[in-house]
């Protein structure tokens, strides 16, 4: 149900390093501002890395410039959704408390929003080139911090069928990255080098575990023994096959997730996948994913870049579709830092 | 406490150390791949908590509950560049807050650990076996 023909919906996140701020319209995106070194630059002043300081610094600039791109008056919006978790406690507070008080001072709607979900429900920000998928589907959300698959049965309906149980399939890359030498964050730089080398060149065993769980640690700890060993005989062993060590690890990281994203399939008989996360963004994932339509089937789905690592556009779609359900909160709602996806 | 132990002698070795430690304050030294996180999951499981444990390296820190709704702080400081980053994310207020915090990397933040934390230094050895060491500053 709308309530009016036009909604807007401002969307916080702060949940961990970056602020940002967003204003959807009718779930169709006019603003998606990340505080970054532009707006610095814009706004002067230095580029503490993380934490709730530079939330902080950050949060007033980033959601005035929100709004102005969208071409709107503060006025104009109609509720307020921001990161309620999971997240770094001090970055989360400085979000919720921003919300709470805009909320107040514009006597509109207050809505909390899951940062898991949210990684889910971007695939419904409205865009002519992207196709939404039917419920249910499967997503496999990665990135930095998380690896799971969950099961969308609707909007707000969601369960985890498998995660990772310690590694995080970002973090299985860049610490990858770090045994080569590479700089902190590596994963992309995996990737890069991934692209130019042979995926079977080496053999690194997959972890064994039930179900549709995750594991990545065994993997780091294997490439780390491979490393050391190989180095012992020639010491520049890294440097003159930096191409094959990443296409092989690459290729062993990817096989892990499909072998449980194939598992998953068959258990639910669900053939919509999606992914979401900052890790979709890796190449060798997109495509192997891509054809698995032509190989199982499939109807796969693959956000915009822009909305799979951590932004307020994905806050805002969610703060969206509760709005239009009448989903919202009030000021006693409080920030958390442990969340799981089916909370809210 | 000085110890060797294999994979298999985890869960006898996570009850020493929490029966050994002086201090809820636990910092775990030792080389990426060496099992920080594996003992750590195994602590964690032995205090009293029934959730998944991961690895906190993104997000710095994982908070856990124990059956008795008591927290059990996981750090991981790896990514962090500068001591300045932990003391905006509130660290001391954790490492003060009588809790369980099992800290890994703690080397990037020297300067902000309690004095009397209890150190474990975790070293490969030979034939995937590993060596622990505890030691109480009291």
């Amino acid at each position: 149900m709308i309530k009016n023909k036009s909604t807007y919906i401002l969307g916080i996140e702060s949940s961990c390093d970056d602020t940002s701020a967003s204003v959807i319209c009718n779930g169709k995106i006019l603003s998606n501002v990340v505080a970054n070194q532009e707006i610095h630059a814009k706004y002067g002043g230095v580029v503490p890395e993380l934490a709730s300081r530079a939330h902080q610094q950050n949060i007033v600039p980033v959601i005035q410039q929100a709004i102005q791109q969208a071409n709107i008056d503060k006025k104009d919006l109609n509720a307020i959704a921001f990161t309620r978790g999971p997240g770094l406690m001090g970055s989360l507070l400085v979000g919720t408390s921003f919300a709470k008080s805009l909320s107040l001072a514009l006597n509109i709607p207050l809505i909390a929003v899951n940062h898991m979900q949210g990684h889910v429900l971007a695939h419904f920000i409205e865009d002519e080139n992207q196709q939404k998928p039917p419920f249910p589907f499967l997503c496999l959300t990665i990135s930095g911090g998380h690896t799971q698959i969950v099961k969308i049965s609707d909007y707000f309906t969601m369960e985890v069928l498998g995660e990772t149980l310690d590694d995080a399939v970002g973090e299985a890359y860049d610490k990858s990255a770090k045994i080569l030498g590479l700089p902190y964050p590596g994963g992309p730089l995996v990737d890069k080098y991934a692209r130019l080398g042979n995926p079977k060149a080496y053999k690194f065993t997959k972890p064994k575990v039930d179900g549709l769980n995750f594991s990545f640690s065994g993997l780091k700890t294997a490439i780390l023994y491979f490393l050391q060993k190989q180095v012992k005989e020639n010491p520049v062993f890294i440097e003159e096959n930096l191409n094959d060590i990443c296409a092989s690890i690459q290729h062993t990281i990817v096989e892990i997730l499909f072998d449980k994203i194939k598992l998953a399939v068959k258990e639910t008989g669900i053939k919509h996948v999606a992914i979401a996360g900052g890790v979709s963004a890796n190449s060798e994932i997109r495509k192997v994913l891509k054809e698995t339509e032509s190989k199982y089937g499939w109807t796969t789905y693959i956000p915009k870049f822009e909305f799979t690592t951590d932004n307020a556009a994905m806050i805002a779609i969610v703060g969206y579709l509760k709005f239009i359900n009448n989903k919202y909160d009030t000021n006693k709602t409080s920030a958390t830092a442990r969340l799981k996806v089916n909370e809210s | 406490m000085t110890k060797n132990y294999t994979l298999d002698e985890l869960p006898k070795i996570a009850s020493e150390v929490i029966k050994n430690a002086k201090n809820n304050v636990l910092l775990f030294y030792g080389s990426m791949g060496v099992g920080k996180t594996t003992l750590i999951k195994e602590i964690v499981k032995q205090l009293g908590v029934a959730d998944n444990v991961s690895s906190p390296t993104f997000s710095l820190v994982n908070e856990y509950h124990t059956k008795n709704n008591e927290k059990v702080f996981h750090f991981d400081f790896y990514r962090i560049n500068d001591e300045e980053e932990a003391l905006d994310m509130g660290v001391e207020e954790y490492f003060y807050s009588n809790s369980w915090c099992l800290v890994e990397w703690p080397n990037k933040v020297e300067n902000l650990l309690p004095l009397n934390a209890v150190t474990i230094t975790i070293t490969a050895n030979e034939n995937q076996l590993r060596t622990i060491e505890l030691s109480n500053n009291e």
